[in-house]
């Protein structure tokens, strides 16, 4: 059995977080809300949901079309949430951000523009054995259009990748090395660092989910030195339906537009049309604008507590959840990876983690149950689902104390 | 126990899950349909041997919950010897109570009734009527495999 932890003290910048987000307050079942299903979407920040209403209230018009105060001031307040995801990326330009949809759209972007002309029959992409659906299913599809081959890489059954294996992989057929930063199953952190030196000294472009590490884990793209980054926008307390991605500018230069249509054009006419620089190429149409100005307040307020910060303390949370989890009666957790990030996914002796699922709710407990669209994961570890425990800045030792008491019931119930 | 959850998880409802009745495979079988619920993961099979008129057996397989276990085994118990037409009839109805919430849910007074607290819990509908569904779809002989 291992020794469960004294539990982490919050620090000064986060001893206030709960009231930032109304949401907390509320009651589920009659009990407190306890919100521990952030890997799926995380809560918003008074701040961001005070951004969509005043734009909404105040600033609303379309952008880079008007001439009028309001589209100038929209345009204006859009372009710098762009300019802070660069900063917040530390890209050297803020045109190597794209919005798009969030995660799941950004890798069907790279996949049209950069991956499938580059591709012939029998080239190779490469993910890992933990991927999202979003970085496997849009690489099968074009695999179906292409003929190429979708190369997957092995992980350990302590839920670490197998990185020797995945290096070997990277072979002169390969068009892309793709990986998860972070598992949002399972929580493993992978070592993204050495996959992306390993694919540069090959000269194969990387591609870096960071949906689950944005929120977490400090990221440096010109120290990486990727050349993509994917994630979404609600997972990092922004409003949904807004997300993008980093492309390093000298790709984004060469790469066709993704969606055609109003915004993306330089020219348009019968005879042919141009299209605009990066980013404006790969945005066509209004986009969510609400969304992009809340994702630019959510990064203020990330910032405004710091990212080191939230990293120290989150890591310490998690570290005192899996050690409480470890040793609570008839649970088992499903990887127990060597560095763990935000997530734990657990299962129990007698209870399906649908049924924790509902008798975790009616304590007032969110956390996700299922197969977290991992279900290659899910069946290497011969299950269908898992119950995963997944925390935000705002979480605190009582969340996870109160997860463990209430497995209590369920254990009296299915035990 | 929290109230809410006495009327979910019955006391029938546990004893099916915890130990079903004709979890099995049916070598027999003429009829046979796998479902899965694409939110979860969960499976279920649902064996059948059929004559021109009648289910003469049924038995299921199944990688689920305990609603979905315990809706599984219900439905192997309630539809062995039973008429085809009438079975039919007897799934779409269970299924079309549970799942619209205009409809007033009325379930024979046998075992069944324990499915009553399900429709309190909107997320859980679907768990119990999986195994239904897979049963009309063995029944209609349309889908063989949808997993």
């Amino acid at each position: 059995m291992n020794d469960i932890q004294s539990p982490p003290t919050i620090p000064e910048s986060l001893i206030r977080a709960r009231d930032d987000f109304p949401i907390l307050k509320r009651e589920i079942n009659g009990k407190p809300l306890v919100y521990l299903d952030n890997a799926a979407s995380t809560q918003k920040p008074q701040s961001v949901i005070d951004a969509v209403t005043r734009y909404y209230s105040n600033e609303n018009a379309n952008i880079h079309r008007g001439v009028h105060l309001l589209s100038q001031e929209a345009t204006a307040a859009y372009e710098a949430a762009r300019g802070k995801l660069a900063r917040y990326l530390n890209a050297s330009d803020d045109s190597e951000i794209i919005f798009t949809r969030g995660a799941t759209e950004s890798v069907n972007l790279i996949a049209h523009s950069f991956v499938e002309p580059l591709l012939k029959r029998g080239d190779e992409i490469l993910i890992t054995h933990m991927e999202h659906h979003a970085n496997i299913v849009p690489w099968q599809l074009l695999c179906e259009r292409t003929g190429a081959v979708l190369k997957v890489a092995p992980i350990f059954d302590n839920g670490d990748l197998d990185i020797e294996a995945y290096l070997s992989m990277i072979g002169p057929k390969t068009k892309l090395a793709a990986a998860v930063h972070v598992s949002n199953a399972i929580g493993t952190v992978n070592p993204i660092e050495t996959i992306i030196q390993a694919a540069k000294a090959k000269g194969v472009p990387t591609l870096i989910d960071v949906a689950q590490s944005i929120q977490h884990i400090e990221l440096d793209v010109q120290a990486l030195d990727c050349d993509f980054l994917i994630f979404s926008g609600h997972k990092i307390f922004s409003p949904t339906g807004i997300g993008g991605l980093y492309g390093r500018r000298s790709l984004l230069d060469g790469m066709r537009p993704y969606q055609g249509g109003g915004d993306m054009i330089a020219h348009v006419s019968f005879d042919g049309t141009t299209y605009k620089e990066p980013p404006s190429r790969f945005e066509a149409g209004t986009p969510h604008i609400a969304g992009g100005i809340g994702l630019g307040i959510a990064i203020d307020y990330i910032q405004s507590i710091g990212r080191n910060v939230i990293h120290d303390y989150e890591s310490q949370l998690i570290e005192y959840a899996a050690n409480r989890l470890k040793n609570a009666p008839g649970v088992q957790l499903v990887g127990d990876p060597t560095h763990r990030s935000g997530a734990i996914s657990f299962t129990m002796d007698n209870a399906h983690p649908h049924d924790i699922g509902t008798i975790l709710d009616t304590e007032g407990i969110a956390i996700r149950s299922g197969h977290h669209c991992c279900e290659p994961l899910m069946t290497r570890y011969g299950i269908s689902s898992t119950a995963r425990v997944s925390i935000a800045l705002y979480n605190t030792h009582e969340d996870i104390d109160a997860l463990i008491s209430s497995l209590d019931k369920v254990n009296a119930l299915f035990g | 126990m929290n109230p809410d959850l006495k009327s979910l998880y019955r006391d029938t409802l546990l004893k099916h899950s915890r130990e079903p009745s004709n979890r099995e495979l049916l070598p027999c079988a003429n009829a046979t349909a796998k479902l899965k619920n694409p939110l979860c993961g969960d499976l279920v099979s649902i064996h059948l041997q059929i004559d021109d008129d009648h289910v003469k057996q049924a038995t299921f397989e199944a990688q689920c919950c305990s609603i979905c276990m315990a809706s599984a085994s219900m439905l192997t118990e309630n539809v062995a010897r039973s008429p085809i037409q009438e079975t039919q009839v007897f799934a779409s109805s269970l299924i079309d109570m549970l799942t619209d919430p205009d409809k007033k849910l009325s379930l024979p007074e046998n075992d069944l009734n324990a499915l009553s607290g399900v429709k309190e819990f909107p997320s859980r509908i679907r768990c119990a009527t999986l195994p239904w569904e897979a049963l009309l779809a063995a029944l209609a002989g349309r889908v063989k495999d949808q997993v």
